[in-house]
């Protein structure tokens, strides 16, 4: 039995529970005063876009392909030292610039080209040309600033993932789901090590001079309230990146080849779409988002590190759960939702700061019990 | 018939892993005709017009359309050279919406132009789809949602169309429409392969039948004959 509950209902009760138990803290923290408001949410605003980008990439591939992908983290991780990479190392050598350029324009090309199905030679070539100038720009002649590492990542990011999904996923089409599910673990831990040993074990330190980590203030009443610039552009991308996704799943023809493939792989073969190319794609899309928030979650927290996938990737993985596997608005409500609770038990229960990478997991366990298909899952039942 | 055949399967086996599913099967289909597919339950009716899809791993046999050896071609390949199916048990799309839907149909052109005249043509047939266009199709009753996998098969603007069981859990009443509007469609040039478990009806409008057995065919010619024939009347028609 499963009550029947409108998405704007869940997401009405969610928001009201919430609220109603923040407020009623509140009442009871003399100190909490008006910046803290702000503060918090901000906060806690950031860490939910964070963990909703990277609950996308988890959701959309389960809704294709049923499979967890475990190494989502680590993709996560990637984005983020690819930006690193591009910033610090920036302006390259002419020489290495041209041939990172060949070598990562090539393969973003030949992974475009079965993704988009560019058959015509005119066609690539009108793909390629800007492309291959554009990142050799970038890359040549001047330190990149975030927005532009932040760009050429996701398209760094957007290739490992296809690479991933061609390399350790496609030979396993039609093999048993645990086989699959035990190659993701195995891509994870690959990735992770792999990590350690190119990019060195250690933390680094990842605090680029932009508007991100300016100080910021402003005046409310008698009060002053700070935050850093990242709180305002996090969420504002992540809206963009939102926006974009929303138009290309319910505009464009392969936003509707890919859902469509969601809902009946077979039936969507049966209407002339590739599946393989639709999968490449949600590799790709997954992966940019969470190259997007790799990106912005290191400068958000100031450092990298080979294991950094690690504990947000549980937490978006989570995330997606709650919010309803396989649904788009689900991972953003889910990783919206955990974001919040994690900044707001620490600000109102400081006793329990400790313990914050809990709660995602006991509110993972409490939907898993009492509403497995998440707060606005699809009805698993639907399909006969 | 003097015609080129549209559609031959030749000596065309199929496999579901080890298991042959298909053995030897030879089937003509002549433009413009209509043949109908018969056979009991599990008698590989379903994996015959997968295998002319290419949606069934197929072994010996050749495939042709129009002239044009099929059988290792892709599966949208296929569907581009004017091959479309109306899936048993419809399986539309069931979150997206009736138009969605029919735009999926229509997913290998690129002449918006056509896609809507064809639109057209599918409401004209079926003005329930018209006044439902927004409706996610899971919410469609199911004589609606028969109508929209035809409308969506429709909407590629095929040479052949293959049916499976188009009448599967309708009302007499409604089956009988189905059955008049495949008739009708047929009439516009398009020929039709359809899989029926009803083989008083589906052989009382189609021109010629297949029998299906455990993957071999054991019976066809002319639909009259098939209605006729003493082995059929016993096996299929429900007559001792
Ligand atoms: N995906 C599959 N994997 C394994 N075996 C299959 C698969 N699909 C069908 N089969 C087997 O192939 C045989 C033929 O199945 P098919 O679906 O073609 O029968 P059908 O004539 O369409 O039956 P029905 O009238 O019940 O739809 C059956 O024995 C079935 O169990
Ligand atoms: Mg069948």
């Amino acid at each position: 039995m499963r009550v029947p509950i409108t998405t704007r209902g869940t997401l009405f009760v969610v928001l009201a529970v919430f609220f109603l138990l923040v407020g009623w803290r509140i009442q009871a923290l003399p100190d909490y005063t008006l910046a803290r408001v702000v503060q918090d949410f901000l906060n806690a605003l950031t860490l939910g876009s964070l963990y909703a980008l990277i609950a996308l990439g988890y959701t959309m591939v389960y809704g294709i392909i049923r499979l967890i992908n475990f190494a989502h983290g680590e993709i996560f991780m990637l984005g983020a030292y690819f930006a690193f990479f591009a910033m610090v190392l920036t302006p390259l050598p002419l020489a290495l610039a041209l041939l990172t350029t060949l070598l990562l324009g090539g393969t973003a090309l030949l992974v475009t080209r079965s993704l988009f199905n560019l058959e015509s030679p005119k066609k690539t070539a009108g793909l390629a040309f800007p492309l291959l100038v554009g990142i050799f720009v970038l890359l040549g002649f001047r330190q990149l600033g975030w927005i532009e590492a932040l760009f050429l990542s996701m398209i760094a990011t957007a290739v490992s993932g296809v690479l991933l999904e061609l390399v350790a996923y496609r030979p396993l089409r039609g093999a048993p789901r645990e086989s699959m599910l035990i190659t993701a673990i195995a891509a994870s831990f690959f990735l992770q090590n792999m990590g350690q040993l190119v990019f060195g074990p250690y933390v680094k330190g990842f605090n680029p001079e932009t508007v991100l980590n300016r100080p910021l203030s402003f005046r409310i009443g008698p009060e002053e309230v700070y935050f850093t610039g990242v709180l305002l552009v996090v969420p504002l991308i992540t809206g963009l990146l939102l926006l974009l996704l929303n138009f290309f799943v319910t505009r464009t023809r392969l936003g509707k080849a890919m859902r469509a493939t969601a809902q009946d792989a077979e039936v969507a073969q049966m209407m002339g779409v590739n599946v393989h190319q639709v999968i490449a794609l949600t590799f790709f899309i997954g992966s940019t988002l969470a190259a997007a928030a790799g990106v912005m979650y290191a400068i958000r927290f100031g450092q990298i590190h080979p294991l950094m996938g690690l504990l947000p990737g549980i937490k978006a993985f989570a995330a997606a759960v709650i919010g309803g596997i396989g649904s788009l608005p689900g991972a953003v409500l889910g990783g919206l939702l955990l974001g919040f609770i994690e900044i707001y038990v620490v600000s109102l229960f400081p006793t329990l700061s400790a313990y914050k990478d809990v709660f995602a997991f006991v509110l993972l366990i409490l939907i898993l019990l009492f509403r497995p298909s998440g707060l606005i899952g699809e009805d698993l039942t639907e399909k006969v | 018939m003097a015609a080129e055949p549209l559609l031959e399967l030749k000596n065309v086996s199929a496999y579901y892993g080890p298991i042959r599913a298909l053995n030897r099967v030879n089937m003509v289909l002549y433009p413009g005709e209509m043949v109908c597919l018969l056979g009991g339950n599990a008698s590989g009716k379903s994996t015959t017009l997968k295998t002319i899809l290419g949606l069934v791993q197929m072994g010996e046999g050749e495939i042709y359309f129009r002239g044009e050896r099929i059988d290792r071609k892709l599966t949208a390949y296929r569907i581009a050279r004017g091959i479309a199916v109306v899936p048993e048990n419809r399986r539309v799309f069931p979150r997206m919406t009736v138009r969605e839907n029919l735009e999926m149909g229509a997913y290998l052109r690129s002449d918006p132009e056509g896609i809507r005249e064809d639109m057209e043509y599918v409401f004209s047939l079926f003005p329930r789809l018209e006044e439902r266009l927004s409706q996610p199709a899971g919410t469609l009753s199911g004589g609606e949602q028969q109508m929209l996998a035809m409308g969506r098969a429709l909407m590629s603007r095929p040479r052949l169309i293959l049916m499976d069981e188009p009448s599967m859990g309708l009302a007499p009443k409604l089956v009988e429409t189905i059955f008049k509007i495949i008739k009708s469609v047929n009439e516009r040039g398009i020929t039709v392969f359809v899989v029926e478990q009803n083989a008083n009806i589906a052989l009382s409008i189609a021109d010629r039948g297949y029998v299906l057995q455990t993957g071999e065919v054991v019976l066809q010619g002319p639909a009259q004959e098939l209605l006729h024939n003493e082995a059929m009347r016993r096996a299929y028609l429900g007559e001792v």
